[in-house]
């Protein structure tokens, strides 16, 4: 899994492992530092004919889980039969379809995600509230705005919510991709970019290679603003002084996009059974209940809190709130729906072609 | 030389040979046959070579392949000349020299990865020189992802001149001493001196120690991953981008560059080789 976070790792080494040693299942976390890696590594392997992979099972989604699939990577026809699904909604398009492909029994929902775009309150005195008035925000305020560059994997979450904003909005982004269609559509977006480009950091002849530079470029108060696919993170950030403490989310009025993330198993794994059990048990309400806690990880369940125990219900509704990112419902409201990962291969080279070799 | 000696000298050489022959040839094997579609992921295989083809047309491989010629390029004549000066300076034998030659001793052992991370701190926008000369983010050249690679050829000059400094002092060590004093008994300056021994003893290792300097510059990912910018891209990171890309069918692509960064360092290295030949050999 991706090892950045160092939440992440230890929930995984200090809640999850254990809850499986006690299941009889030795979890041993191998960070990556991009899931691309995971899936390579499961790639060559079965490209080189090994049946006895190195990898049981990955954090994955969208264009990852698409890619594997398109190889046959993915171990299939499990995670549906887990004893731990009876909390999940049934008709939660979010879980059925992975940036719109379908799961069918391929991967077991872990996270839910919501995208932010985060802002320091003590240089933007007027918020803006869409990408379009971040942008004119940016050409009022030269050089203090960027985003990490495509294929990263939040550049590329901002490239599809600057798609939504600019391109008209759901009613006119088809979530599956449009074939030839796409280039009416991505137009506006190519074109309001690159011109806004000369306004950004460096004059955007330059991009942040990943978050984790946009994020050392915010914290130097070098840009007012960043974005994250997770951001349970920020309140962390802020509270341990990393973050200015005027850090807060940007309300968009159009919503943002959110997703749900998984756990797959390649289809060469040597231990496919045990995995299977971790994945179950990485589902279960306690477990669920206890990464939710932004102390612990802060990660969003995928669970449906009517189903749930009494006790792991009251559990969710007492979580701590914080002032810099508001709660998951209200971040939630009117949640664009993730394109479908046919779209992000395109964006990403449109983007390199239109915006970066502009 | 006896047929029986050369038997002999194979096999004690065959240790160290055999995990590189296997190891590289297996992955140049691979390689080659992904860059000519002949090991496909999917579909059937066919040579072809699209993957060539594609990368020079979609992805600036013509732009990609002179960036990396001239990163490489630059910092091995940096890394040359103050590799050569190091040494210099550590023949002279002096207090100076002997903390110069631990320096360049200690630097060898550093990875790269750890060298670019060191230099992203020393020299970018709000880093260690940016703060001590109290230049704010806008009054610091941007040395970092800026147009001319500074940061990056400035960690393969220095890693690379420490290499070349110790390659010359190791071949220097012999004869320099005698012949340095026989030369100043006869009246030569130490400028003379420099042109007429030293450079002559060491050109055969500069040679050496140049050539291998600048095949690991141009096939090297992690610095000017870290210290470049996104546009355009040396060989080695336009290679990974597309190795690792979203869309399974770059990957041949990927494997092209790889050839052809294969390519350009065997030329180099081929070039080196006939330079040594004839470059004087000191014995």
């Amino acid at each position: 899994m991706y090892g950045g976070d160092a939440r992440g790792n230890s929930y995984v080494d200090d809640v999850l492992a254990p809850a499986a040693a006690e299941l009889g299942v030795r979890l041993r976390r191998v960070p990556v530092a991009d899931t691309q890696d995971a899936l390579n590594r499961v790639l060559t392997e079965i490209q080189a004919g090994r049946d006895d992979g190195a990898v049981d099972l990955v954090w994955v989604n969208g264009e990852n889980f698409r890619s594997g699939q398109q190889a046959g990577a993915w171990l299939c026809g499990w995670s549906d039969r887990l004893p731990s699904t009876r909390y999940l909604d049934p008709d939660d398009t979010l879980l059925t379809e992975d940036f719109g492909t379908p799961v069918e029994g391929c991967e077991s929902p872990w996270h839910q995600a919501q995208f932010v775009i985060a802002y320091d309150s003590d240089d933007v005195a007027d918020p803006p509230g869409s990408v379009s008035e971040l942008l004119d925000w940016a050409e009022a305020n030269p050089g203090r705005l960027t985003y990490p560059a495509p294929p990263d994997f939040t550049g590329s979450a901002f490239l599809r919510q600057a798609l939504y904003d600019l391109g008209g909005g759901v009613a006119s982004v088809p979530s599956a991709y449009p074939g030839s269609r796409s280039a009416d559509i991505t137009e506006p977006l190519w074109d309001r970019l690159s011109q806004v480009a000369p306004s950004l950091w460096r004059g955007g002849e330059t991009y942040p290679r990943d978050l984790a530079q946009l994020e050392d470029l915010y914290r130097e108060d070098q840009v007012s603003f960043t974005m994250t696919y997770g951001p349970s993170t920020l309140e962390q950030l802020v509270r341990d002084g990393t973050f200015p403490a005027g850090t807060r989310v940007l309300p968009m009025e159009g919503g943002t996009l959110g997703n749900a993330s998984f756990l797959a198993i390649p289809a060469n794994a040597s231990d496919a059974a045990a995995a299977m059990v971790v994945a179950d048990l990485a589902l279960s309400p306690e477990q669920q209940l206890a990464k939710a806690d932004p102390a612990v990880w802060g990660q969003y369940t995928v669970l449906d809190t009517q189903l749930l125990p009494p006790d792991v219900a009251a559990g969710f509704a007492a979580l701590p709130s914080s002032d810099v990112v508001p709660p998951f419902a209200r971040l939630s409201e009117g949640a664009l729906p993730e394109l479908s990962a046919e779209w992000v291969a395109p964006l990403e080279e449109g983007w390199r072609e239109r915006v970066l070799g502009r | 030389m006896t047929p029986r000696l050369q038997v002999g000298r194979a096999l004690l050489v065959a240790p160290a040979l055999l995990p590189v022959v296997v190891v590289v040839g297996t992955g140049l094997t691979a390689t080659a046959l992904q860059s000519t579609g002949l090991m496909p992921l999917v579909g059937r295989a066919a040579p072809t070579l699209d993957a060539f083809r594609g990368a020079a047309a979609d992805q600036d491989l013509v732009r990609s392949a002179v960036l990396s010629l001239a990163l490489a390029g630059v910092s091995t004549v940096l890394a040359v000349v103050v590799g050569f000066l190091l040494a210099v300076v550590v023949l002279d034998g002096r207090t100076g020299g002997r903390l110069v030659r631990a320096a360049a001793v200690a630097t060898i052992p550093v990875p790269h990865v750890v060298g670019a991370a060191s230099i992203g701190l020393l020299l970018s926008d709000s880093g260690l020189v940016a703060r001590l000369t109290g230049t704010g983010a806008g009054g610091m050249p941007q040395l970092v992802a800026g147009p001319w690679w500074v940061a990056t050829v400035a960690e393969y000059a220095w890693k690379e001149s420490a290499f070349v400094a110790v390659v010359v002092l190791a071949s220097l060590a012999r004869q320099h001493g005698e012949l340095a004093e026989v030369a100043t008994n006869l009246g030569a300056r130490p400028f003379h001196r420099l042109r007429r021994v030293t450079l002559p003893l060491a050109a055969p290792s500069l040679v050496a120690a140049g050539g291998i300097a600048f095949a690991y510059a141009l096939g090297s990912y992690e610095v000017p991953w870290l210290l470049g910018r996104t546009a355009p891209e040396p060989l080695p990171v336009l290679a990974y981008r597309l190795l690792t890309d979203l869309d399974l069918t770059t990957r041949p692509q990927a494997a092209a560059v790889g050839m052809v960064t294969i390519a350009v360092a065997v030329v180099v290295l081929a070039g080196t080789a006939a330079l040594l030949r004839t470059t004087p050999r000191s014995s």
